[in-house]
């Protein structure tokens, strides 16, 4: 089993993390949960997953008026205590309003290829998911045809007989790109970032993070998809040495995401979004390549 | 203007030596090389001349004699090419034109593609954020002509960046700011290498 891609793959690395930095995470995955559920509904609190955790996390540290934590309770575990943040942060709502937007055209696309019994559960739970997006697509309609862009183009590429894993991953990076764009645009910036400069720095980030999202989970998928003759952009050609070819490109796309980010005036969450992509990221990666490169080793 | 001590992340009362530690940390970090290939590269060349100037500004208040900006012009922005056969596509590249550079270059015909052909399309892919497609071109460019520095450095950077190895960032994998584990993973590093070429003859 992989790292699975439920809740998503963008983690921290909680063991090297300070103390007061992990709490200050765990708050903003915390608020990011109350908001779906004010938002939205309390059911809605279960789709929260890491990525949208990050964005969150991408926002507040962008933005000017840093988060004002207070202790609260767990809804779903009231001996927990919890530190949630100021849940009428814009940060938290757009990333509640792509939580619940992603969520519904995944549940879509996988009552495409999924098996019989799967579709059934899909389809009960389906207008639940699809009342919420409209709710999120009428605050933020840039969200939602963002997404819905990226299905089709999804679609389109996976049908396409020449594609080539850049083409493969495009869609999913152009969208990343957007939305991190779109926090330029939404989020009173602090000092001393520039609009537009921020806002392609944070569009080349969301790109690259994008791209490895996508890589990872099809690394993640590989085996399934190869048994299932499922789309998979490693499958396009057949190589020899995927393990490596696989690695070099979750690199490159996370140096790129480095790169980019290194280009941005740190902010309060800097030590958090380092560990992400130095440390966390990689753990990952290593942990899902090896995956394949462990049966090599028992094949040879 | 920016406070220059800030620029560089120390403090005033930082050592001479613990300037210039930062500097050049910082100089590698922005350094174009890192990102010649990048749709930021501007960014960075930005970035780098703030850099380049809160040093020398902090070594012209601290000068006695003992100081001077010996970096300066060391880690200099810019870029030189010295001939080009294509001059258009490289002035769309560095606008950003990059669909125009690769309607330019897709118009010339497979018997005149030459190594900076191939250099120029991996240029335009990995500005893109197709990373798979500029590394195959890079590779093809740095094959047909490996001499070129251009090229050469291209493909070389790359090469890092797949391997995660980005220089002026800390990317241990498994601890920050631990220097031991640097070291760690700099033998493993060196170790895969080897196993590589073994495994490649």
């Amino acid at each position: 089993m992989g790292e699975k891609d439920l809740f998503g793959y963008i983690k921290v690395d909680q063991a090297n993390l300070l103390g007061k930095e992990f709490e200050a995470y765990k708050g903003i995955y915390c608020t990011l949960c109350r908001q779906l559920g004010k938002d939205y509904s309390i059911f809605a609190r279960l789709i929260l997953s890491y990525d949208c955790t990050f964005y969150a996390m991408m926002a507040l540290d962008l933005s000017e008026e840093p988060p004002c934590y207070q202790e609260g309770r767990c809804r779903f575990n009231p001996f927990k205590k919890c530190h949630y943040a100021d849940t009428q942060t814009l940060a938290f709502s757009l990333a509640a309003a792509l939580s619940v937007i992603s969520a519904y055209y995944k549940l879509k696309d996988n009552l495409l290829d999924s098996p019989w019994y799967k579709r059934i559960f899909y389809r009960m739970v389906q207008p639940f998911f699809a009342s919420w997006r409209k709710k999120a697509a009428k605050k933020y309609p840039m969200i939602d045809e963002s997404v819905s862009k990226m299905m089709e183009r999804q679609i389109t590429a996976e049908r396409d007989d020449n594609c080539v894993l850049d083409q493969a991953a495009d869609p999913t990076a152009t969208m990343l790109g957007e939305m991190c764009g779109l926090l330029a645009d939404q989020i009173p910036l602090r000092e001393p970032l520039k609009q537009e400069q921020t806002k392609r720095i944070l569009q080349s980030m969301g790109y690259a993070m994008g791209r490895w999202i996508y890589l990872i989970d099809a690394c993640d998928d590989y085996e399934k998809d190869q048994k299932h003759h499922n789309f998979n952009p490693f499958l396009l050609d057949n190589r020899e040495d995927l393990p490596d070819y696989m690695q070099a490109n979750l690199n490159h796309a996370l140096s790129d995401a480095l790169l980019s980010y290194g280009l941005l005036d740190k902010g309060r969450y800097d030590n958090i979004i380092r560990n992400v992509l130095c440390v966390s990221c990689v753990n990952i990666q290593k942990k899902i390549i090896s995956k394949y490169t462990d049966t090599k080793e028992t094949e040879d | 203007m920016k406070n220059p001590y800030e620029v560089l992340g120390v403090s005033e009362t930082a050592t001479d030596e613990e300037i210039k530690t930062a500097y050049r940390n910082l100089a590698k970090k922005y350094h174009p090389d890192n990102y010649n290939d990048s749709p930021l590269a501007d960014v960075a060349e930005e970035k780098m001349k703030e850099v380049n100037e809160a040093y020398d500004r902090i070594c012209d208040m601290r000068r006695n004699g003992s100081h001077s900006s010996s970096y300066n012009g060391s880690y200099g922005t810019g870029n030189s090419y010295t001939r080009t056969s294509y001059p258009d596509v490289r002035q769309y590249i560095m606008n950003g034109r990059l669909d125009d550079a690769m309607e330019l270059l897709n118009g010339i015909p497979d018997t005149n593609r030459d190594a900076e052909w191939y250099f120029l399309m991996g240029m335009v892919f990995s500005r893109k954020g197709w990373n798979d497609q500029a590394y195959s071109y890079f590779q093809r460019a740095y094959q047909m002509d490996p001499s070129n520095p251009e090229f050469s450095a291209a493909f070389n950077n790359m090469n890092a960046r797949r391997a995660y190895n980005n220089p002026g960032y800390n990317t241990a994998g498994t601890g920050m700011g631990c220097s031991g584990c640097d070291i760690c993973t700099g033998m493993l590093c060196a170790n895969c290498l080897c196993n590589c070429c073994s495994r490649g003859c």
